[in-house]
């Protein structure tokens, strides 16, 4: 059973009317089959996530991070247990829960504006083009992309790249929001620009969030919750730590409190101490 | 002034400026007047934002490029071209991909080492790869090895010929998280064992802080410089994690990414201000009105219009007299002045909105200063009758006030202005509790005689020549001057709004620049008469007043007049700069007396305040050098050593102990934001 640290008591992401778990894992393991054998990648994580909450998953290489959002995304199903959304298993991928990697996957011959109404095309069919135009301006409007709308992929700076890619995201107006460590290749300030901007889309529908990251700060940052993956093989959920900030939120802000440190540090203890990869 | 070096420091970076030829036949300056002492055996790291020049620092150091301004000592010699003495090592590693691991490092030692035998070198050569626990791994290719082993190699290789200084450039930045972990333990370990002084570059706060002795912050490039310098006091021998666990540890990482946090936001501030400017340089010159209060702190003015200093075809500066200062700032505020002669601490009261009366809190203005107008002038007038009961110094009017049962009353200009910081700090240094025997009256500088005659005030602190006055007319005698509590401290500064400035550009320099070139005529003694020439006129301060200052400065003590050089000082010894240090000083002692929370964003906050880029414009235009705002520590009357980069120890002692209050301050909407103002015809 996963522990759950004790910590100060934090706005509570669930509501009376969203008691009902949202999505669920319940003995969820993942097994590959090889020719060499079987692999156990993941074994019996037991997680609920509710409506609107926006969850961190941080671990080590291997440890099965991106498996387990794959079961989400339903580009894979789990070989034992169950991952349920509002009850309903996940058979498979849907825009209901859209997904944003870290190399971006635009479309490169195509214009920043055409990414982004494709996608909308696609999953929103019932929208007229007049409205599908103003929930792409309006989402290119969130993410400051307005001016080089005109552009394609490759004139773009890899921020602006995930900019694109999380409009497009978002324009789909999913229920649910997988993120596989989207600013890992993008510098400090950009990153940070990207992170503040994600909860500022965010915070307007408030879809549900799972995002892995490797770096604490911006779990911190970002989260309510915060899930630890042991190593792998049979990875499974170590601990879930409660961020207890206010939001909105600003770097400053929470890093002047003083459990900042504290989180940060009993993160870093089980990714480091008691979780420790080690360097080969 | 100058703080002491307690080591001999092995490399000097002095006064380094480095810039480049850029394709349009402009120049783009990378870095801007960086002085640091480096001591043997010291870790320091650069930080800052990508384009903030670290990387050209460190090519510096290692004379791979030389600085177009200034030079580096390295031992006393200067550092004109790569020597065997400063290792390099660089993100990608560089290590020959056709040479074994042996052989990279061989080669390495061969080249330099050459009075070594085969054997000692081969010697060397494993020992190096023992050090950094690559035995194993000396005879396969770079190809053959992950990114943290190459890196190792590299850093084996830098080691193994015996540098005096290790210059690293992001030496991790290509690592994963893990593995710069290990790396950065390894680094630390080696380094210290081998004593070799290294300057590392790094974006990595946690990086810096495991492994730095000092943590110096370049601000936003271009024209970056040292914006602080953290000295990270952390014990060593230092373990990765254990370090986190220290009390200090995240005091000191909220001070760096609070640092970058604070470029970021200055970053876009002026890049959101310029952007609603409009270029249109206009053609007919622009007309300046410039508020001031007369007093001898504006002869630069007054020596400008008269001697047609403020190049008319770019300006025409009106000047605009007023009484006291609330009015003066009023005007300021709602538009009615371009800008202002204001008291030193005005910029930083309009941008937190600090009011001029005690309690009064107003919307906080953007406001800039581009340049210190005057140094000094201020004296401690007392009434006449006091000198009659024996009170000759600081001591004696303590004693008398303590033993006293009502307030001492003391006429300033303007609450929370320079003369009542100095006041307090001189007083309280003397023992006294100043919120309990002092009151503070704001008066008109124009009534503090007549107000000193009634009775109404016992003392007043003011400008040279009202003080003077007061002697005169034998209503006071002077008690101590600012040269007693803190010698050169900056009193008047010209205050414009951040919006004017960045839409006026010329006409603010061509009005710095014919204050400074006014000014060095004020501080040239013989241009005495002249001065007192242009004072006396009405507009100014008078024939009455302006007399006073051909005389040489009387204490009514009867006693011989002091030396008060530069008692006045206007240009000489850097006077012009805004320096961010003695804003900084302001904003301790604006907490100190508790008018407002220290802020935590105070390097955002002087930043916009201070402008020292107009000063070295104008400068330039004047025919004078450019020459930076010294970073070295003072120390007032309380002889508490004040350093910019620790305001808060500072701070602390002040206060017996307890930590101020902190806050970040809500700095003032930009122009975009603020209803535009516009001149009225």
């Amino acid at each position: 059973m996963p522990e759950t640290t004790q910590l100060p008591p934090s706005i509570s992401p669930l509501s009376s009317e969203q008691e009902r778990p949202f999505l669920q894992f319940e003995g969820v393991g993942q097994v590959f089959k090889s020719r060499t054998g079987e692999f156990e990648a993941l074994r019996n994580i037991n997680l609920t996530v509710s409506r609107g909450e926006f969850v961190c998953v941080i671990g080590h290489s291997g440890c099965g991070k991106s498996t387990l959002l794959n079961m989400v995304s339903g580009f894979l199903h789990p070989t034992s247990g169950s991952v349920t959304m509002q009850g309903a298993a996940i058979e498979s991928p849907g825009p209901d829960r859209m997904v944003v990697f870290q190399n971006y996957s635009l479309l490169p011959w195509q214009t920043v504006n055409q990414n982004v109404a494709l996608a909308v095309k696609a999953a929103r069919p019932e929208l007229s083009a007049k409205e599908g135009a103003q929930v792409v301006e309006h989402h290119l409007e969130l993410v400051g992309l307005l001016e080089a709308r005109h552009k394609k992929p490759p004139q773009l700076s890899g921020g602006m790249r995930q900019r694109v890619a999380i409009a497009r995201a978002l324009a789909v107006q999913p229920e649910v929001l997988v993120l596989d460590e989207p600013f890992g290749a993008l510098d400090a300030i950009t990153k940070e620009e990207l992170q503040e901007e994600l909860l500022t889309i965010w915070a307007e529908r408030k879809p549900t969030v799972l995002m892995i990251t490797h770096d604490i700060d911006e779990a911190l940052f970002l989260a309510d919750r915060v899930v630890m993956m042991t190593n792998g093989p049979a990875a499974t959920i170590g601990e879930i730590m409660e961020v207890p900030f206010a939001r909105p939120r600003s770097y400053e802000v929470i890093q002047a409190d003083e459990r900042y440190g504290q989180l940060r540090n009993h993160a870093l203890d089980f990714l480091y101490r008691r979780f420790a990869h080690d360097e080969s | 002034m100058v703080e002491d070096v307690e080591m001999t420091s092995m490399v000097t970076i002095d006064n380094v400026t480095q810039s480049f030829a850029l394709k349009d036949g402009g120049q783009y300056i990378a870095l801007k007047d960086i002085s640091l002492e480096i001591k043997e055996g010291e870790f320091v790291s650069l930080i800052g934002h990508s384009g903030c020049g670290k990387s050209t620092l460190l090519n510096l150091l290692a004379g791979l490029t030389l600085a177009t301004k200034g030079g580096i000592l390295m031992d006393g010699r200067q550092v004109t071209s790569p020597g065997p003495d400063r290792m390099v090592v660089f993100q990608n590693y560089s290590l020959l991909p056709w040479q074994t691991v042996r052989q990279n490092i061989d080669l390495a030692v061969t080249n330099v080492l050459r009075h070594l035998s085969s054997e000692e070198r081969t010697e060397l050569v494993y020992k190096q790869l023992r050090t950094v626990g690559l035995s194993a791994a000396a005879d396969k290719f770079p190809r053959e090895l992950s990114g943290g082993m190459k890196q190792r190699v590299a850093i084996a290789r830098a080691l193994a010929i015996q540098p005096r200084l290790l210059l690293l450039d992001e030496p991790f930045g290509a690592l994963d998280a893990l593995t710069r972990g290990n790396l950065q333990q390894q680094l630390m370990q080696i380094c210290q064992e081998a004593g070799v002084t290294t300057v590392m570059v790094t974006h990595d706060v946690d990086e810096a802080l495991l492994l730095s002795d000092r943590v110096v912050m370049l601000t936003n490039g271009p024209e970056a410089e040292i914006g602080q310098i953290l000295n990270v006091h952390l014990p060593r021998p230092r373990q990765r994690l254990e370090v986190m666990e220290h009390p200090d540890y995240y005091q000191l990482r909220i001070e760096l990414i609070g640092f970058l946090q604070q470029q970021r936001r200055t970053r876009q501030r002026r890049s959101a201000v310029a952007a609603t400017m409009a270029t249109s340089p206009s053609r007919t010159a622009k007309v300046v009105r410039l508020g001031y209060l007369p007093g001898l702190d504006v002869a630069p003015l007054a020596m400008a219009i008269d001697s047609q200093l403020f190049d008319p075809a770019v300006v025409q500066v009106v000047p605009e007299s007023f009484a006291d200062w609330r009015r003066l700032e009023e005007r300021l505020v709602d538009g009615g002045l371009d800008m202002a002669i204001t008291s030193a601490t005005t910029p930083l009261q309009l941008n937190l909105g600090l009011g001029n009366q005690p309690g009064q809190k107003r919307t906080p203005w953007a406001a800039i200063t581009p340049m210190t107008v005057s140094r000094n002038g201020n004296a401690l007038c007392l009434a006449r009758h006091l000198l009659d009961l024996g009170i000759e110094d600081r001591a004696s009017l303590v004693e008398w006030i303590q033993a006293r049962d009502k307030p001492f009353t003391i006429g300033i200009p303007q609450h929370h202005g320079i003369a009542e910081l100095l006041l307090r700090h001189w007083l309280t240094a003397g023992g006294l509790n100043v919120e309990e025997h002092i009151a503070f009256t704001m008066l008109s500088p124009l009534t503090m005689v007549g107000a000193l005659r009634t009775g109404a005030i016992d003392a007043f602190c003011a400008g040279r020549y009202r003080v003077a006055e007061a002697v005169e007319d034998r209503q006071g005698y002077v008690l101590a001057t600012d040269l007693d509590i803190w010698s050169g401290h900056p009193e008047k500064v010209l205050t414009t709004s951040e919006a004017w400035a960045a839409a006026n550009p010329e006409a603010l320099v061509a009005i710095c620049s014919g204050l400074m070139q006014a000014a060095a005529r004020c501080d040239n003694s013989n241009q005495r008469d002249e001065m007192t020439r242009v004072l006396s006129q009405p507009q100014w301060l008078g024939t009455r007043s302006a007399i006073a200052l051909t005389r040489q400065f009387k204490t009514g003590r009867g006693d011989a007049s002091p030396e008060l050089l530069r008692f006045n000082q206007f240009h000489v010894d850097r006077a012009h700069i805004p320096n961010r240090s003695e804003g900084t000083w302001f904003l301790t002692q604006f907490s100190r007396w508790g008018w407002c929370p220290f802020p935590t964003n105070r390097q955002e906050l002087l930043a916009l305040t201070y402008r020292p880029d107009i000063c070295d414009h104008a400068l330039a235009e004047a025919g004078f050098q450019a020459l930076p705002a010294p970073r070295s520590t003072f120390a007032l009357a309380d002889g508490i050593p004040f350093n910019a980069d620790e305001p808060i120890p500072y701070l602390k002692k002040q206060l017996q102990g307890s930590l101020p209050p902190m806050e970040r301050a809500e700095l003032p909407a930009t122009s975009s934001q603020q209803p535009v103002l516009i001149p009225t015809a």
